[in-house]
């Protein structure tokens, strides 16, 4: 049987770093689609979007 | 890109708060994974060139490279250190990774800027971790010198550019490098100009190190702990490269002709530094002049502003950094079993190290530029792009490429072959652990050799 | 001290200094310099010992100096112009006369060699106020009254520059290189002052969190002389890691607090077309940086060995409270990313 409390205390620095991407990925989108709304709104690149096209940050 | 900075900052309360036995285990692992998420940037599809932008950072296919090669190193740090700090109290260990990571912090901070003032303040802010990495991990009484010496270097040719920065500033109402180039050219034809120009470019000149101002690259190398030594040749010296060809934009017209003394400085210190590598005993020290060597070529190559000049430069940043890393850290393996940096004393290795040996071979070959690795392609394309500014480059480079080679074979020699003394056959045998470290330097050079878009900056 | 004697002085060091704020009148402004020099003589002699007394004379005849050439220059400007006022335009030849009493006053160089000597005499704590809380009375006048000669400030703030960095180099004693950086730092605010006022108050808060948080750190240590220093590590060991960042900051080293106000003052200075004497004040602050560093090379980054009784004197923990302590360290740390709303907050 795995002690699974010793596991957990041993291991659980562990989800730090993932949990550092998670936050980073998190504000990494929310930056874009706040790029991504200013350059919509910009009268040098808004436009009207086609059927089905994305609207996107690269 | 806080995808990577945000991990990277978790690093820390990690290396605080794993337990004792499993520090470098997992440090070590999830630096390794941050440094595997980090190639995503290298898949580039924006049409400007920028991409992962926010509103402070971006990268673009200049600073892609140098920003996946920092983070690639911090694993391959945790890696070399660990043998050398335990035997120091757990505290110092976990501060002593604090320090590796926070250094990487701002070397993505500083490479991913598109603020020049906020590059500025990272290429600073490098300075201090890697003071405290070289005077308090290095071991002999001589760091705190070495430690002056990198200080006041850096920052006398810095703080005019503090300066030459906040005129350019005030000059173009901008400093971002989004829109630096479509600013309004400078007239610069006055005196104060020239100086301006020179201000622009000397920290990163003495960055580099340009020769005349290199001296403090020897000393900081041979006083440094091998992670220090790793990331100051891999990484920090890069950052001299990197601004220069940011800010080479902005000083066009007079670039042309106040060139001249640095090109000559920089090729005459290929010569100059390659012969002092010919007659050098201290292994560290050979290594830290055969970087200085290989930066003038960068050095050159970028000061004639061509494309192809550039192209070649990043190229053989990207190479040298991982060649003199994987360098300094076989230097490291032999000096953690004979503790001294002298070859002499340790001579024969081939016969008691033989895998050890093979990664000398191909490091020292990756030194020379062995035809397919991306060194001899960076090389190449310089001296390419130089001969085509002037046929007179080739006399320089051509004879520091000789010597390189002669240097290279020198130091393979020295240590892997000859006579075995008899103190060295009771050595420690080598760990798995360092060869893990030479395989993970070789393996990105070999396989550039396959994709060498990825490092060729805008050239494609 | 008996407390009451102790609660008078320091009340009348904070008359002194708000008395000086509050007023648009010289001859009251000047008696709250006055006040204000008075009510820390007997707190700087405190302990009688002879330095401390010969600390208190030389500080007595250097204050009453810069004070009577303050009277006399406000005297003169009332007797040229016929008003008082310090906030209204004041006579040529009075104004560098005031000038240069609160240059001796706060010890601009070359009015400098009394601070070091008098700090030098002094304990940490009294010290402490001398180099924050007394600098604070003649700066609000510095602030107000409109300065005519710009290029005065400039070779007092270059010179204070210098001075402040070349006097501490082969300096041992904390104290003394406490003096040295203060004068380095009060050489920044001289320079900026003629063209940006408020940026000078925003050097001097500055200024005042990091020397607090060193002259409290060094309080912690019991240290007063850079020996000392390198036992910190077995005292307090966060704050010995801790120590470094704290006196690179002091030595304007991004992306510490330090930096912030170099690197305005700088700019500042390049709009006003100064670039030169930008130059040469951000190269003098390498020489304090030197000075600074080698603190950090006895304090921490080197461990020397040491007897039983140099090691364990964590076993004799202080009592001092290091709450202030803790707060002034992580200000004087990490300041610097909030530039903006430091700026907006003082309305540069």
């Amino acid at each position: 049987m795995v002690n699974f409390v010793a596991l957990a205390r041993e291991h659980w620095v562990n989800i730090l770093v993932p949990m550092g991407f998670v936050i980073g990925w998190y504000l990494d989108k929310q930056q874009d689609q706040k790029l991504t709304a200013f350059r919509n709104k910009s009268i040098l690149f808004g436009r009207e979007m086609k059927e089905g096209e994305e609207v996107t940050w690269k | 890109m806080l995808k990577i900075i945000v991990p990277t900052l978790m690093l820390i309360p990690t290396a605080w708060l794993s337990p004792a036995k499993w520090l470098w285990p997992t440090t070590l692992a999830h630096s390794l994974i941050i440094a595997l998420f980090s190639l995503s940037w290298l898949e580039n599809l924006s049409e400007t060139g920028w991409t992962s932008l926010n509103l402070y950072m971006g990268t673009d296919p200049l600073s892609t490279p140098l920003l996946v090669l920092t983070c690639w190193l911090l694993p391959l740090m945790i890696l070399a250190s660990q043998n050398h700090t335990s035997a120091e109290p757990m505290n110092r260990q976990r501060t002593y990774i604090t320090l590796l990571t926070s250094l990487q912090l701002f070397l993505i901070m500083a490479f991913s800027a598109t603020e020049i003032i906020l590059f500025y303040i990272m290429f600073e802010a490098t300075l201090i971790p890697t003071l405290m990495i070289i005077t308090r991990w290095g071991s002999q009484a001589e760091r705190l010198n070495a430690g002056s010496y990198f200080l006041f270097y850096t920052l006398a040719g810095s703080l005019p550019l503090l300066v030459a920065l906040l005129i350019l500033q005030n000059n173009t109402g901008t400093l971002s490098l989004l829109t630096l180039h479509y600013s309004n050219a400078l007239t610069l034809s006055s005196y104060a100009d020239k100086i301006w120009w020179a201000g622009c470019l000397l920290a990163f000149l003495v960055k580099m190190p340009l020769y005349g101002v290199h001296l403090w690259l020897p000393k900081a190398h041979v006083e440094a702990p091998i992670a220090g030594s790793m990331v100051l040749a891999a990484v920090l010296l890069k950052l001299g490269g990197y601004g220069m060809m940011r800010i080479m934009v902005m000083l066009e017209p007079l670039t042309k002709e106040l060139c001249y003394p640095f090109i000559i400085l920089a090729l005459w210190g290929i010569v100059m530094t390659g012969s002092i590598c010919l007659r050098q005993t201290d292994l560290k020290s050979l290594i830290a002049y055969s970087s200085v060597s290989h930066m003038g070529l960068v050095t050159g190559g970028i000061l004639i502003q061509t494309p192809w000049g550039f192209t070649g430069a990043l190229i053989l940043m990207i190479a040298h950094g991982l060649t003199s890393s994987a360098l300094f850290c076989l230097a490291n393996t032999n000096y953690e079993r004979t503790h001294s940096r002298t070859m002499l004393l340790a001579r024969g290795l081939q016969t008691i190290f033989p895998l050890m040996a093979t990664w000398w071979l191909i490091a020292s070959l990756a030194n020379l530029a062995l035809p397919p690795l991306p060194n001899l392609m960076g090389e190449l394309v310089i001296i390419i792009s130089l001969f085509n500014w002037s046929w007179w480059t080739i006399a320089l480079t051509g004879t520091g490429t000789l010597i390189t080679a002669a240097y290279s074979l020198y130091m393979f020699l020295m240590t892997q072959r000859g006579p075995a003394p008899a103190h060295v056959i009771s050595l420690d045998p080598t760990h798995s652990r360092e060869h893990l470290l030479m395989t993970l330097h070789l393996l990105p050079l070999t396989l550039l050799i396959l994709k060498p878009e990825l490092i060729w900056g805008w050239a494609f | 001290m008996n407390p009451y004697v102790l609660f008078f002085l320091l009340f009348g060091l904070g008359l002194g200094t708000t008395t000086t704020f509050a007023s648009s009148h010289w001859l009251l402004a000047w008696m709250g310099l006055e006040i204000n020099t008075l009510a820390i003589l007997p707190l700087m002699t405190q302990d009688h010992h002879p330095r401390a007394v010969e600390a208190a004379t030389k500080y007595f005849l250097t204050q009453a100096t810069a004070a009577a050439m303050i009277l006399f220059g406000s005297t003169t400007n009332a007797w040229l112009t016929g008003q008082w006022d310090i906030q209204q335009a004041i006579h040529p030849l009075p104004a560098t006369m005031v000038m240069l009493g609160l240059a001796l006053k706060i010890g601009l160089a070359p009015m400098h060699s009394w601070l070091p000597e008098v700090l030098q005499g002094l304990n940490l704590t009294t010290g402490l106020i001398l180099s924050t809380w007394q600098k604070l009375a003649p700066f609000a006048l510095l602030l107000q009254f409109q300065t005519t000669s710009t290029s005065l400030l400039i070779a007092l703030g270059l010179a204070s520059t210098l001075i402040g960095g070349w006097g501490g180099l082969n300096q041992t004693q904390l104290r003394k290189i406490l003096a040295y950086s203060s004068i380095a730092h009060l050489g920044w605010m001289a320079l900026i002052l003629p063209f940006f006022p408020s940026l000078t108050l925003l050097t001097l808060i500055m200024y005042l969190i990091m020397t607090l948080s060193m002259f409290l750190a060094f309080k912690l240590n019991k240290s007063t002389n850079i020996n000392t220093l390198a036992l910190s590590w077995a005292k307090t060991p966060a704050l010995t890691a801790l120590a470094p960042l704290m006196l690179l900051s002091l030595g304007g080293l991004p992306p510490l607090t330090g930096f912030m106000p170099k690197w305005l003052i700088l700019q500042e200075l390049t709009k006003q077309e100064l670039a030169p004497a930008a130059t040469m004040a951000a190269l003098t602050a390498l020489l304090s940086l030197y000075f600074y560093l080698r603190l950090s090379y006895a304090m921490t980054l080197t461990t020397s060995p040491n007897n039983t009784a140099g090691i364990t004197p964590w076993r004799l923990p202080s009592t001092q409270s290091t709450l202030p302590l803790a707060i002034a360290a992580t200000t004087s740390l990490l300041l610097l990313p909030l530039t903006p709303a430091m700026t907006a907050l003082l309305k540069l």
